[in-house]
């Protein structure tokens, strides 16, 4: 029997190519995205491996917060300067010193705050010990001086800094100007995923970064030949409470996981879109063996005759389905590769710089490849592999006419029992809110009406193609039978870019939806004229303290609101703290009390909660709730309010004056300004009042609306591109749909040509068809992902998408996309078709 | 179309249906080659009714498909009407298989999507020309169709199908039509009811037919009969009877 099947493979050595090619890209995107998260973990935890290599002990202060998960929450606090001496006086100690971070950003040139997407601007102290310093100078010398600092290698080279050259530094306080002793690497990299490195000497790093006296952690290295075990016990029996060591190697394991976390992020994100690629696949490959199966009848029905059992016929089937999946995953695991190199010098472009590293092809990137891809060809395949197993040996002779059932009661009535599932599942998924049912049940939904979709594929092409048939006379009119002969083969063909164009549907009437309730949140949160925000990507990073007072000085600006934000534990549960002040803030910030003092409360040091806080963990106007911040500990605070949802406030406010004294050193994250008047002057005041201040971002409430909502446009851009894969397998589907459909109409073709029919005649044929099944699909998709975006948008309610749009112009703009690409689709087919040799096509043979 | 009067009138001869000079087809190279035609020249009158037999290989089909302008002769000329085929582009031929010359072959002969009177009109669509509806009328009158018009091929039987197919290949008036086995896949009674249409349509109504054949009694319908074997033309009768013509491809041994 395998012989049977791979003659046959090789004999349709084109066919087999195309089927295989959706499965190709599918298993392409997710090797790809396991290669590179593979690559970018391992890369990490070398990294902070190797820097950390030499790191005996750190003390710290133990975490305060309960934290989240990792150490992505943990907030220390510092720990005060005398700990280094008593380390070092601890036996078996070689070497200890302090070590101090804090806000440091670079000055371009230009007079441009220096920051790479959204990596951070990273200040520390540096090492004299090198051994210990995880920074290696490549030119130049240590900072000695306090004008000194020494730059990653990086920055350096992009803005042409040199050593004995002079930087202006962004601080918490106003900004300096400093020496570039000398240039660092990061381990060996030029910098540590784009974020820059300002180090300066530990007496000047304590003043700027406000830790006079303190160390965020001690790093301690053991001398040779002692019992490492021993002195960590003798270290932490000497250290206060508060205050506790743990080896470098525990600490490069939390640096690398807080990476690894976001990392398991992004490749889940990846492969979502993967599988749903995949998913597309598997309509592509259903269609070509059912196809296939139709054209191999009396090859079929011959092996029948000769004896072949009906078990074996299936196996046969499902045998080629196998070889081809096996194929196409294996090619697509090597271009998997590929796509992860490519993917890394994108991130270059945008500044990125990874620590370079070998790619890293793991054995579960081999495993889940390949069972994915076999899995979704072999599954497809089931249903024509079926239909294969009944066909009757009689049908090798050659008067036989199968018998095509178009209409099947019985997949009507499945189809609906599936679409029902699928919906109830959906709603229930959306009501919890549980994003697994969310994703099952429209699952179910893309099948059921991939099911259904035959029952109204022929009055849907037969209107569709009215005006084809009109415009383009015999030919349109031709295309259009065709279309409507067969409604089964129609929407089945049409299914996967159904789904393709549902998908992108859903995205735009789910982004429309939040864009204008992003424009509407904010304007429910903000009645500030203009807002200073930091410019870094997404406003990452916050800025110094002293813009406030700065602004306040510009003429014209009637108010001010500083915001803070931080991370403390309500009621030992991490949570996010914002800050205003409290003067004059309904000038600037919309606070709607539901119940209780607005600005009262926040001057006497009371919390503010939102409505939705207060109904979750029932809290009223007067309740004690204990709190703790990692500076000053464990405390109690009164519930002076509760507020209508802001989306700038978040759910727990206090004043600025509490803030400040739980916080050290807190960067604001946003100036509110309220002024006499808004205009060019205005601006232009502000402007030149904080020009000592670059890396700011000053923006009028209009403005600033229009950000957040550009904001959502480039994540959804980003969306739309992971999804334009989908789209493209489905349009692979529709040509080799198209070009089988061909080869099976050869002689009709043959016929049409000896009776006259023109070459052009001819494609404009097979265009019109191929239209057809593009806006087919098209229309059912865009009903469909419609419905589901503004089902997901309505069930979002209570998170901030108050409003459902439903974004017309994209959803025509996906309609005449869908007429472009059934165009392009047909035109490999369609050169076939007229190219056809007459003669052999009306060969009988 | 030309009246007998009009032919028997004139001075210079009106040209043939079709003709063909010195035909040479051959496929292949080296020890495969085949000689389907080996310089064949040979004339269809006009207003004539002409079948070509042989055995099988005798290249009957191949000279059909040369002179049909289906097929690439390897040398020779060859002509329809007075327009050399040779000297035509794909544009060229194309247009001149609509509007010059119909074509009934053995089978699959009509498109499935299609009505009978969509088949029937097919060639008059392609070329965007009305359709004449008093020859439309006569044609089905004649063929007995009318009431199969608004059907599609699979509800008709046989011999329905092939009469759609006159139908189509005389609809343009073309000046030549070629039948290829037409009653190859047609019981005895059908079969008889489209060689007489065919007769009529030569005899009546002026047509020029070829018909290639191996059916005896079929060729026993045309006025002149020519043998082809191995790719020359052997023998030509006139007149032929059903016997005549079995004793003549007795004597080729097909």
């Amino acid at each position: 029997m395998w012989k049977v099947v791979l003659q046959g493979l090789l004999a349709h050595k084109l066919r087999l190519a195309l089927t295989a090619l959706a499965i190709v890209l599918g298993v392409t995107f997710i090797s790809g995205t396991f290669v590179l998260t593979d690559t970018l973990h391992n890369t990490f935890t070398t990294l902070f491996g190797r820097v950390y290599q030499n790191v005996d002990f750190e003390v710290r202060g133990t975490a305060a917060l309960s934290g989240g998960s990792g150490n992505t929450g943990a907030v220390r606090k510092a720990i005060p300067q005398s700990i280094a001496t008593t380390v070092r006086h601890i036996r078996g100690v070689e070497y200890a010193d302090g070590v101090v971070n804090g806000y440091a950003q670079f000055i371009s040139p230009g007079g441009k705050a220096i920051s790479n997407g959204g990596a951070p601007t990273i200040g520390t102290s540096y090492d004299q010990n090198a051994q210990l310093s995880a920074l290696r100078l490549s030119e130049g010398s240590a900072p000695t001086s306090s004008h000194d600092v020494v730059m990653d290698a990086a920055t350096a080279q992009k803005y042409h800094f040199k050593v004995g050259g002079h930087v202006r530094v962004l601080l918490v306080g106003p900004p300096r100007t400093f020496r570039i002793s000398g240039i660092v690497r990061f381990g060996t990299a030029s910098n540590l995923a784009g974020a820059t490195i300002a180090a300066f000497n530990l007496p000047t790093a304590q003043k700027i970064f406000g830790e006079v006296g303190h160390y965020d952690a001690v790093d301690v290295l053991v001398a040779p030949g002692a019992n490492k075990k021993s002195v960590q016990h003798a270290i932490a029996a000497a250290l206060p409470k508060g205050v506790e060591v743990v080896t470098g190697q525990t600490v490069a394991n939390e640096q690398a996981s807080d990476i690894n976390q976001a990392l398991s992020f992004f490749s889940t994100a990846l492969l979502v879109f993967a599988f749903i690629s995949l998913f597309v696949g598997g309509f592509t490959i259903f269609n070509t063996f059912s196809i296939t199966v139709g054209q191999r009848t009396r090859e079929l029905a011959l092996l029948r005759i000769v004896g072949a059992s009906r078990r074996q016929v299936f196996r046969s089937v499902l045998a080629e389905a196998f070889v081809v999946g096996a194929l196409a995953s294996v090619v697509g695991l090597g271009l998997g590769v590929l796509a992860a190199d490519g993917l890394e010098a994108l991130l270059k472009v945008f500044g990125v710089t990874l620590p370079s590293g070998a790619l890293v092809f793991e054995g579960r990137t081999v495993i889940v490849g390949l069972v994915v891809g076999i899995g979704v060809t072999v599954v497809s395949a089931i249903s024509p592999a079926r239909r294969a197993v009944r066909v009757p040996p009689v049908a090798a002779l050659a008067d036989y006419h199968a018998d095509h059932q178009e209409s099947s009661r019985r997949r009507i009535v499945s189809g609906t029992v599936i679409e029902l599932i699928g919906v109830a599942v959906l709603v229930l998924g959306l009501s919890k809110p549980a994003i697994q049912l969310v994703g099952l049940g429209a699952f179910a939904v893309f099948i059921g009406i991939g099911m259904l979709a035959p029952v109204v594929a022929r009055p849907m092409a037969s209107v569709i193609g009215r005006p084809l048939a009109r415009l383009f006379g015999i030919s349109g009119k031709l295309g259009r039978e065709n279309s409507m002969r067969s409604p089964r083969r129609t929407a089945q063909t049409a299914s996967a870019l159904l789904v393709g164009i549902a998908l992108v549907s859903t995205i735009a009437v789910f982004g429309a939806s939040v864009s204008k309730s992003v424009t509407a949140s904010v304007d429910n949160a903000i009645n500030a004229d203009y807002i200073i925000t930091s410019s870094a990507v997404g406003g990452a990073g916050g800025f110094s303290g002293a813009v406030s007072s700065a602004a306040g000085k510009v003429p014209g600006v009637t108010a001010i609101s500083t915001v803070y934000e931080g991370a403390f534990d309500f009621r030992h549960s991490l949570s996010n703290l914002t800050a205003v002040s409290t003067d004059e803030l309904s000038r600037t910030v919309i606070l709607h009390m539901k119940s209780g003092h607005g600005t009262s409360s926040l001057v006497a040091g009371q919390m503010l909660i939102d409505t939705n806080t207060a109904t979750s963990k029932h809290l009223s106007v007067g309740s004690v709730v204990p709190v703790t911040f990692a500076q000053t500990g464990h405390s109690t605070i009164r519930i002076g309010g509760i507020f209508q949802p802001n989306a700038l406030l978040g759910s727990y406010v206090v004043g600025d004056a509490y803030f400040l004294a739980h916080f050290d050193n807190p960067l604001p994250v946003a100036v509110l300004l309220a002024t006499a008047q808004t205009g060019h002057a205005t601006a232009t005041a502000i402007h030149t009042g904080l020009r000592a201040y670059p890396g700011l971002k000053i923006q009028t409430r209009a403005a600033f609306q229009k950000s957040q909502q550009s904001q959502v446009d480039q994540l959804l851009g980003l969306v739309y591109a992971l999804l334009a894969l989908a789209v493209v397998i489905a349009l692979i589907g529709i040509v080799n749909t198209l070009m089988l459909s061909v080869f099976e109409r050869t002689h009709e073709i043959g016929l049409l040509r000896a009776v006259g029919m023109k070459r052009r005649q001819v494609r404009v044929m097979i265009r019109s068809e191929s239209v057809i099944l593009a806006v087919f699909g098209a229309i059912i998709g865009i009903i469909v992902g419609t419905a589901l975006g503004a089902a997901f948008s309505a069930s979002l309610k209570q998170q901030g998408i108050t409003d459902v749009v439903i974004p017309g112009s994209s959803l025509v703009i996906f309609l005449v996309l869908s007429v472009v690409l059934g165009l392009g689709a047909a035109s490999w087919p369609a050169r076939r078709a007229a190219k056809l040799d007459v003669l052999r096509a009306i060969a009988t043979d | 179309m030309i009246s007998e009067e009009q032919q028997a009138g004139n001075a210079i001869p009106p040209p043939p249906a079709a003709h063909a000079m010195d035909l040479v087809k051959t496929y292949g190279t080296g020890d495969a080659v085949v000689h389907a035609l080996n310089g064949v020249t040979v004339e269809f009158a006009r207003g004539r009714f002409t079948a070509v037999m042989g055995p099988s290989g005798s290249g009957k089909s191949t000279l059909m498909h040369c002179m049909a302008g289906l097929d690439t002769p390897t040398s020779g000329r060859t002509f329809v009407g007075a327009r050399e085929i040779g000297l035509l582009d794909d544009a060229g031929l194309t247009e001149m298989r609509r509007n010059q010359i119909g074509f009934i072959f053995q089978s699959f002969n009509l498109v499935p999507t299609l009505t009978a009177r969509d088949n029937i009109t097919l060639p008059c669509e392609l070329a965007k020309q009305k359709v004449d509806q008093a020859w439309f009328d006569y044609l089905v009158g004649q063929l007995r169709i009318g009431d199969r018009l608004s059907h599609r091929p699979n509800e008709m039987s046989g011999g329905q199908q092939q009469r759609v197919a006159c139908a189509r290949a005389l609809i343009q008036r073309p000046d030549l039509v070629f039948a290829d086995e037409p009653t190859g896949n047609l019981d005895s009674n059908a079969s008889g009811e489209m060689l007489a249409f065919l007769r009529h349509s030569v005899t009546e109504l002026h047509q020029s037919i070829v018909m290639v054949t191996h059916d005896a009694r079929g060729a026993a319908y045309a006025d002149r009969v020519v043998f082809l074997a191995d790719g020359n033309i052997v023998d030509e009768l006139h007149s032929p009877t059903a016997d005549s013509v079995l004793e003549r491809m007795k004597l080729l041994g097909g």
